[in-house]
């Protein structure tokens, strides 16, 4: 007479000796397994803004990992917390990824007291990209709206690194307030090497301030849109989205080729925490990356 | 699936002797409320008779079987400035007797959202391999109506379902491991009266759902009544306490913990079952919070359970089993808003 | 430990007692499987439960209880003066407590009623953050000793300190107890703010807001939630009175 159950171990096997894929998402693998990173470098951008190099420690690792434009890592900072930021470094860069992040909670406020030489976990990457092949050829406008340059630095290098397949590239960049700006000892190395352009605007000037002020919407007025050849990217507070993406509608853009990455709660990446959901929609696997067209038809997303 | 039959005293041996040899679940009474009606819950057994298997439904689903109100997802060493992740998924094998039909097919959701969905969940894997299910059919209550979402039936996702036919059961296996083990006690091929019997007593069992909830076309339905004022008024009542999501069966959002330990060596992160209509769901770092309003959080708790999300093919995650209904102190119940949802939208658009 | 290049240093903590049980200070002194550990954080300067040490100079300030006589306030003061972060623990001392029944009485009769012929000087009882700043509440009646060592363990790595902002409930219902209203009994869990693991419901006693209000609490829902179960309006009242902790509930 036997009952009994035999233990039954998933089998890790395939995935025991091989660090995690997050970029499959359909086999079995140990989801919350990090790559362990060291912080080789930390750039002060502004008071509440810094840079951090992170390079995978595990050269195996180091070589699986890799990510599109757009697409987002799980930040650990181990007894602390986890979480979503976007990666902001060129994608050709194997060495070593680059976050820039603001210091605006518990996690991240322990990050800001990290020092150079520090260990932290990644996980990812994580959601959808730009689709920077398709945008070959064409106009790319880029518009940011504080912290949103981040993101948008990661398409910037791509098209800089491939800039004979594009046309015209610019940025437009806003901010509040002059000190807020980020990356600014890049700017002259986008314009003068690179042949971007870059509009900036600040809301709120300050005695030093010899730029623009206003409201990003403003910045439209000095350059050319040519509709139909233009892909755009825009990344900031939802407010600015709506505006400036509303103004590019009525240029005639087409709106599945205005892209906005959107932000939200996440506490897991894979679809599962259900915390950032937008109506039906995952926000960190159907996004961050949405077509302004699928934003429209997003219940509660703007 | 193959089918046998087995009497009621086989039947108490088989299940003491799978209580003998495995750490087992079952239904009993925790407490009797004001009004004298028994509630239950899934609690350690250890012989058959601590169990009753003539009860209704338990207050609170088997989810924390498969998704722990707490668990630890990882955890980390500290040596130095440097730190060692450890992950585990391993769980004891257990036995759960005696689950309802919303209950496996609660599960059978589940599955599809942890296991074939993108990133299948190694820890709910573990514990739904390690797991052995014995469901039951039974008379419904006055509130369930899991008929109406085609939950009433089991079609996988358990290892054995016994269907009650008076002195004996008519089983239902759909695994090996339950093969395997009936082979210890004295089952019967169904004959063709037990097989009339058993259409019987599932057509009679169908007759019995006192309520109803229309919810064809839901998912549309929701979609536009997005701005409807029913949610006001239902968003009003709701104590945004998450009540209806613990007891739900196929309520499965979370948050993450992470804590160091006073000893400063150790830390975990925790994952632990949070609900869409807790105030901070959607808020993020600087304070802002993308459902702001109660009518919003519960409206969005209403549109994942009917609406349903691509991970499931869009279909309504609820099974009907109206715990939350029962749970809820507000009296807020999916047959009512759902009810007045229809009227409201009967009311607003053109009939065609 | 020294993690992400930080070092961590001990905690020079006072503790004081002003009006209350001291069942928060047990508290802190209680949990042994972990307490070396915890005592290991900190560096007691003052603390009358487990040393005699009456030192001043302490960063952090636990103060224990609620005001209620005119010595209280200078001794308050002063510690407030000194301590670098004071913390209130305990609902005597982030709310008033149970001590704040007492207000609801003339301060004359109290006397009378409490000490008869020993006359002893009183006052309107007030919570520290009547009197002082408080920089932190940790509330709780007693308060957890999971969530003291949580929080001495943020303030020794400098980590933002976070509260639940879900009510009692969930924890209850993760704890798969019977509500206590099923049973005809009143809860606050409902409205107020979890991290104590619902020990009372746990122990079939209804909730009764020591913690302080959850965050966008109901309380109109509630208020007819216990008017629907057969609790009279002034019994309903009472019961959200009874620590004070429930401030906005009452300003209704
Ligand atoms: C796709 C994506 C990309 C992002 N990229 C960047 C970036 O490049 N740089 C940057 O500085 N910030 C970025 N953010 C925002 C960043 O994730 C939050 O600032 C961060 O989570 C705050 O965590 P905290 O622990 O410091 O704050 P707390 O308020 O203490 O947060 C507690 C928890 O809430 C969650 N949370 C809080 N705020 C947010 C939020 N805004 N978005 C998502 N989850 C949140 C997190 O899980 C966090 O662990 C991004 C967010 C998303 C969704
Ligand atoms: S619906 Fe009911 S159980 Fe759910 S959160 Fe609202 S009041 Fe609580
Ligand atoms: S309905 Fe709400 S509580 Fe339930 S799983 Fe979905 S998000 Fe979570
Ligand atoms: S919902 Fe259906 S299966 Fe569940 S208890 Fe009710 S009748 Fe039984
Ligand atoms: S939503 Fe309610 S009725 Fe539906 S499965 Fe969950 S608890 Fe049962
Ligand atoms: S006993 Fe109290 S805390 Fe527990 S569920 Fe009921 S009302 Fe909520
Ligand atoms: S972050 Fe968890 S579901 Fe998207």
């Amino acid at each position: 007479m036997n009952y009994r159950l035999l233990k039954q171990d998933i089998n890790l096997k395939p995935f025991m000796t091989m660090p995690p894929q997050f970029n499959r998402k359909t086999i079995v693998m140990r989801t919350d397994k990090v790559y362990k990173c060291e912080i080789i470098n930390i750039v002060e951008l502004t008071g509440l803004e810094k840079l951090f190099h992170l390079k995978i420690l595990d050269p195996v690792e180091r070589e699986i990992f890799s990510f599109r434009p757009g697409q987002f890592i799980m930040l650990e900072v181990p007894g602390f917390g986890e979480v979503p930021i976007s990666v902001s470094s060129s994608s050709n860069n194997r060495e070593f990824i680059e976050l820039c992040i603001r210091k605006s909670g518990r996690t991240t406020n322990m990050l800001h007291r990290a020092k150079k030489g520090a260990k932290v976990g990644i996980r990812g990457p994580f959601g959808t990209s730009f689709p920077m092949e398709e945008m070959a050829g064409n106009n790319v406008l880029l518009i940011a709206g504080g912290l949103g340059l981040a993101p948008l630095r990661a398409p910037l290098y791509w098209v800089i690194e491939r800039r004979d397949e594009y046309r015209d590239v610019a940025v437009l960049y806003g901010t509040k307030e002059p000190e807020q700006m980020l990356f600014t000892y890049q700017y002259e190395e986008w314009e003068k090497v690179n042949h971007v352009k870059l509009l900036t605007i600040v809301e709120k000037a300050d005695k030093d301030w010899k730029g623009r002020t206003g409201l990003i919407t403003e910045l439209f007025e000095e350059i050319n849109i040519d509709p139909d050849n233009t892909y755009v990217i825009v990344c900031g507070p939802p407010v600015m989205f709506k505006f400036v993406c509303n103004h590019l509608d009525s240029l005639g853009i087409p709106m599945n080729r205005m892209f906005v990455s959107l932000e939200r709660r996440m506490h897991c990446g894979m679809g599962k925490c259900c915390r950032c959901m937008v109506g039906s929609t995952f926000t960190c696997v159907d996004g961050p990356v949405f077509d302004y067209w699928s934003v429209l038809n997003l219940q509660e997303a703007i | 699936m193959i089918y046998k039959v087995i009497t009621k005293s086989e039947f108490k041996k088989f299940i003491n002797g799978l209580i003998k040899e495995n750490q087992t679940f079952g239904p009993r009474q925790v407490d009797e409320d004001i009004n004298g009606k028994p509630i239950y819950q899934f609690r350690e057994v250890h012989s058959f008779d601590e169990m009753d298997l003539d009860y209704t439904v338990t207050y609170s689903s088997v989810k924390n079987f498969f998704l722990p109100f707490r668990e630890i997802l990882s955890r980390y060493t500290f040596q130095g400035d440097d730190w060692e992740q450890s992950l585990e998924y391993r769980v004891n094998p257990r036995v759960i007797v005696g689950l309802r039909p919303c209950d496996i097919n609660g599960l059978a959701i589940l599955d599809k959202i942890f296991i074939k969905g993108a990133f299948p969940s190694p820890y709910y894997l573990a514990r739904r391999n390690n797991t052995f299910l014995i469901g039951m059919d039974h008379e419904p209550l006055e509130d369930c109506f899991c008929e109406s979402l085609n939950h009433h039936v089991v079609r996988h996702g358990f290892n054995l379902f016994c269907s009650d036919l008076g002195d004996r059961y008519y089983l239902s296996i759909d695994s090996s491991k339950a093969f395997n083990f009936l082979k210890n006690v004295e089952t019967t091929e169904p004959t063709k009266k037990d097989n009339e019997k058993f259409i019987a007593r599932k057509n009679f069992i169908e007759r019995s759902f006192k309520t109803r909830v229309e919810v064809t076309g839901l998912p549309s339905f929701l979609d536009i009544e997005f701005k409807s004022p029913i949610w006001k008024k239902w968003g009003d009542k709701c104590l945004n306490c998450g009540t209806c999501a613990m007891v739900c069966p196929t309520c499965y959002c979370y948050g993450i913990e992470e804590s160091i330990d006073v000893s400063l060596k150790t830390s975990r992160k925790e994952r632990f079952q949070y609900s869409c209509n807790i105030v901070d769901f959607a808020e993020v770092a600087g304070g802002h919070n993308f459902r702001p309003l109660r009518e919003d959080r519960l409206k969005y708790r209403f549109y994942h359970h009917y609406r349903g999300f691509a991970e499931n093919a869009e279909e309504p995650i609820c099974v009907g089993c109206n715990r939350c209904g029962r749970a809820c102190l507000a009296g807020i119940n999916p047959r009512d808003v759902i009810n007045d949802l229809r009227l409201e939208s009967k009311d607003e658009l053109p009939a065609t | 430990m020294k993690y992400l290049g930080i070092e961590t240093e001990k905690v020079r903590i006072g503790v004081f007692d002003f009006t209350g049980c001291e069942g928060c200070e047990l508290q802190l002194a209680n949990k042994e499987g972990t307490l070396v550990s915890f005592l290991d954080l900190l560096e007691v300067v003052n603390f009358r439960e487990i040393s005699s040490e009456r030192g001043d100079n302490y960063d952090v300030a636990l103060v224990e209880g609620a005001i209620s006589r005119d010595n209280e306030i200078e001794r308050l003061k002063q510690i407030r003066e000194k301590a670098k972060v004071l913390v209130a623990i305990g609902s005597c001392a982030c709310f008033g407590g149970v001590n704040y029944l007492k207000n609801r009485f003339s301060m004359e009769n109290v006397v009378n009623e409490v000490y008869g012929e020993h006359k002893v000087e009183t006052r309107r009882v007030q919570s520290i953050g009547e009197v002082v700043k408080v920089d932190l509440e940790i509330p709780g009646c007693p308060v957890s000793k999971e969530e003291v060592e949580r929080i001495v363990v943020d303030l020794v790595t400098g980590a933002d300190i976070k509260f639940p902002k879900y009510p009692v409930c969930i924890e209850c219902r993760q704890k798969l107890n019977t509500c206590v209203f099923d049973l005809g009994k009143i809860c606050l869990g409902p409205i107020t703010r979890a991290g104590c693991g619902a020990v009372c419901p746990s122990s079939k006693v209804g909730c009764l807001g020591c913690r302080g209000p959850a965050e966008d609490a109901n309380y109109d829902s509630f208020r007819q939630i216990a008017l629907d179960h057969g609790f009279t309006a002034p019994r309903i009242e009472e019961k959200l009175k009874f620590f004070n902790a429930l401030g906005a509930a009452l300003q209704k």
